[in-house]
């Protein structure tokens, strides 16, 4: 007789009555509290939107987002070809000039100017193009810049968040299993790293060493995995004296085994919930260091260099501010209702719900 | 207590020392340098230059003499503003800054706390509604984007404020109204909702309904029993709300020009003006750490239950 079978046969679970009873997983019993929350599956929808319109911006038919057509410069969002609102910009121009001068007809120079406008917006195929959210000062297509840039910005959170996660993860785990010196110097350099003003030294970091996309990224990343590392430890703190990794252990698992095996499958839900309040953190930095000139440069584009372009111009443009900035709202405004409502479904009891 | 405050405070040191020591390092080892940018100096000019400012010197020489510098208050010569020095600069535009952060926690926290008490008061009523969806705007957009579309808003389209500026004899105070709203905004929110959560909490203890029981007023079972318990959570928050306004106002100075620290900040970062950045660090985190400090102290007060070993 063997004690422990490998391939035990799944006996059918019943509850005192001798019913069948399907058992539900943490997963599915999540699922099915977050189905509940209205806001929170807005939210979902809205990520997964955002996200699948940024893994396939190169298949849409958009317009280059670096390409620069002078003529389109300034141009504000409309329905309309570029052309047809070119020629309506100028038409109403004209209006204001023959108002000023209070005359009623246009004087021949104008009128062979308006008529020459007409003939290159028919002859050019490039009036056709239709810009909905508009052309920014170098007559870029808004749409195209916003879709990239929201590709930049959230891949920066997600490649941020992983990162961030694996090492806080990684540490968190170390600390709290093995504790005595190593827990020490760890929790030390973390507490340190605390009260470092880290914004200021990415500020410090981004301006001195150049501004490209590694480097930024680096740079976040370097101190955004204290708070997981700080909770990962509690965990696993809290989990390593329990019955079930006693029984691991008396059955000859190793360190590395009971870790990843065992405590930080346990810890989980916990993970999950702060991940989510790092991807907005993340994508809230990017946009933060870009908006001050220090993150991504043109023509690369991401939501927080948009609204800095936006904030240039904004007195005569108002668009080229607010809609980057309406855009950018709306995706932050889903990932918190998503990430709420995940807090809710995968720690029910949670009590420092904010 | 007396004990821990004390073993507290000398513990801010090595922290000061070692985000200065920090700085210094990653400042220099990032490539290029202050007078990088100057075209074609001779090399006996670029020579006499460096020696001026001590950076011929080895390394560990040059971090020594600045640390003896800063412990005697002396931040040394800007490298890109040649008439002035640090001192100069910084004292100048740190109290701009200070008035600006100041006001701003105040009205976050004071406003959050009431916006809290009467939202968990009035629980799921119009007004509760009302705050926590303007709470959940605060939360969710960053100040660089309200900023700039409550200026355009209230200063471009409706012309009612100054877009930018500072106090002044002319305009008077009506300058920091944007600038506070902009920073005060996301901990305005994080606080009303922290201090709402947690007051919603401690209504449903036993010992507030002890009070009740007694047949004390509501007013006073609020301010005496409730707040007091309740109101723990926002304290250790305020520590982050520190941090975060802190930076926060490095992006709010530079939307609505305002002459604080935090707009040279950024200039001295780009310009690699060394002596800047390292004292703008300064200032910075000394003002972090002190106030950090400050609510350690005050939670230690508020909370008997924490124990100073």
């Amino acid at each position: 007789m063997t004690l422990f079978r490998k391939n035990a046969e799944a006996l059918p679970a019943v509850n005192e009555f001798n019913q069948a009873v399907k058992p539900v997983s943490l997963w599915a019993d999540a699922w099915r509290r977050l189905r509940k929350n209205l806001m929170a599956l807005a939210g979902l929808f809205i990520v997964i939107f955002y996200t699948l319109i940024s893994v396939a911006a190169p298949l849409l038919p958009l317009f280059p987002y670096e390409e620069q057509v002078l003529d389109h410069q300034n141009l504000p969002p409309s329905t309309k070809p570029a052309g047809e609102v070119l020629l309506h910009q100028k038409q109403e121009y004209m209006k204001k000039v023959l108002a000023a001068d209070s005359r009623t007809e246009m004087t021949d120079d104008e009128k062979a100017q308006m008529a020459s406008l007409e003939a290159e917006i028919k002859s050019n195929p490039i009036h056709q193009r239709h810009y909905y959210f508009g052309t920014d000062s170098l007559g870029r297509d808004m749409l195209a810049r916003i879709i990239y840039g929201g590709r930049i910005s959230i891949l920066i959170g997600i490649v941020g968040t992983i990162t961030s996660v694996l090492l806080g993860v990684i540490l968190g785990a170390i600390a709290g299993y093995a504790g005595g010196g190593i827990d020490n110097f760890i929790m030390r350099f973390v507490d340190i790293m605390y009260g470092l003003p880290y914004m200021l030294l990415v500020i410090i970091m981004m301006a001195l060493f150049g501004r490209n996309i590694i480097n930024l990224f680096v740079a976040i990343a370097l101190v955004s995995w204290l708070t997981i590392a700080r909770v990962v430890r509690g965990q696993i703190i809290s989990l390593k004296n329990s019955e079930f990794i006693e029984a691991a252990r008396s059955m000859g698992a190793g360190s590395g085994r009971i870790i990843f095996r065992h405590l930080i499958p346990n810890s989980l839900g916990v993970l999950i919930v702060y991940s989510t309040l790092l991807f907005p953190s993340f994508i809230m930095s990017e946009s933060f260091l870009s908006f001050l000139g220090l993150g991504v440069s043109a023509p690369l584009a991401s939501w927080g260099s948009l609204v800095s372009d936006g904030v240039k111009t904004m007195e005569q443009y108002p668009w080229q501010l607010l809609v980057p900035a309406v855009v950018m709202t709306v995706f932050l405004f889903a990932i918190n209702f998503l990430g709420d409502g995940l807090r809710d479904a995968l720690d029910p009891q949670s009590k420092n719900r904010v | 207590m007396a004990r821990f405050i004390v073993r507290r405070f000398l513990s801010l040191i090595p922290t000061l020392f070692i985000i200065i020591t920090l700085s210094f390092i990653i400042i220099r080892v990032a490539p290029g340098g202050p007078f990088s940018s100057e075209k074609n100096i001779p090399e006996a000019i670029m020579n006499n230059i460096l020696k001026k400012y001590h950076m011929d010197e080895p390394f560990l020489q040059q971090y020594l003499r600045y640390m003896g510098d800063v412990l005697h208050g002396d931040l040394g010569p800007s490298y890109r503003y040649v008439d002035h020095d640090v001192n100069f600069l910084i004292s100048h535009a740190l109290p701009v800054s200070m008035l600006l952060g100041t006001i701003s926690m105040l009205v976050a926290v004071i406003l959050g706390i009431l916006v809290g008490i009467v939202s968990s008061l009035r629980q799921n009523s119009w007004v509760d509604y009302t705050a926590m969806s303007v709470a959940v705007i605060g939360i969710s957009i960053p100040l660089f984007v309200i900023g700039p579309v409550i200026m355009w808003f209230f200063a471009m389209r409706l012309q009612w404020l100054p877009t930018s500026g500072w106090i002044d004899s002319r305009r008077g105070w009506v300058t920091i109204i944007m600038p506070v709203i902009t920073l005060s905004f996301t901990y305005f929110a994080y606080i009303a909702r922290l201090s709402r959560a947690s007051i919603l909490e401690v209504l449903r203890s036993d010992y507030i309904r002890t009070a009740r029981a007694k047949g004390l007023k509501q007013s006073t079972v609020v301010v005496k029993h409730v707040l007091k318990g309740a109101l723990l959570p926002v304290v250790s928050y305020l520590g982050p709300a520190f941090a975060g306004i802190l930076t926060g106002s490095v992006v709010v100075e530079q939307v609505f020009l305002v002459p604080g620290v935090g707009r040279i900040f950024i200039q001295a970062a780009l310009n690699r003006d060394y002596t800047l950045i390292m004292g703008e660090v300064i200032v910075y985190s000394l003002i972090l750490v002190v106030l950090n400090f400050a609510v350690d102290i005050i939670y230690g007060f508020l909370d008997p239950r924490i124990s100073y070993k």
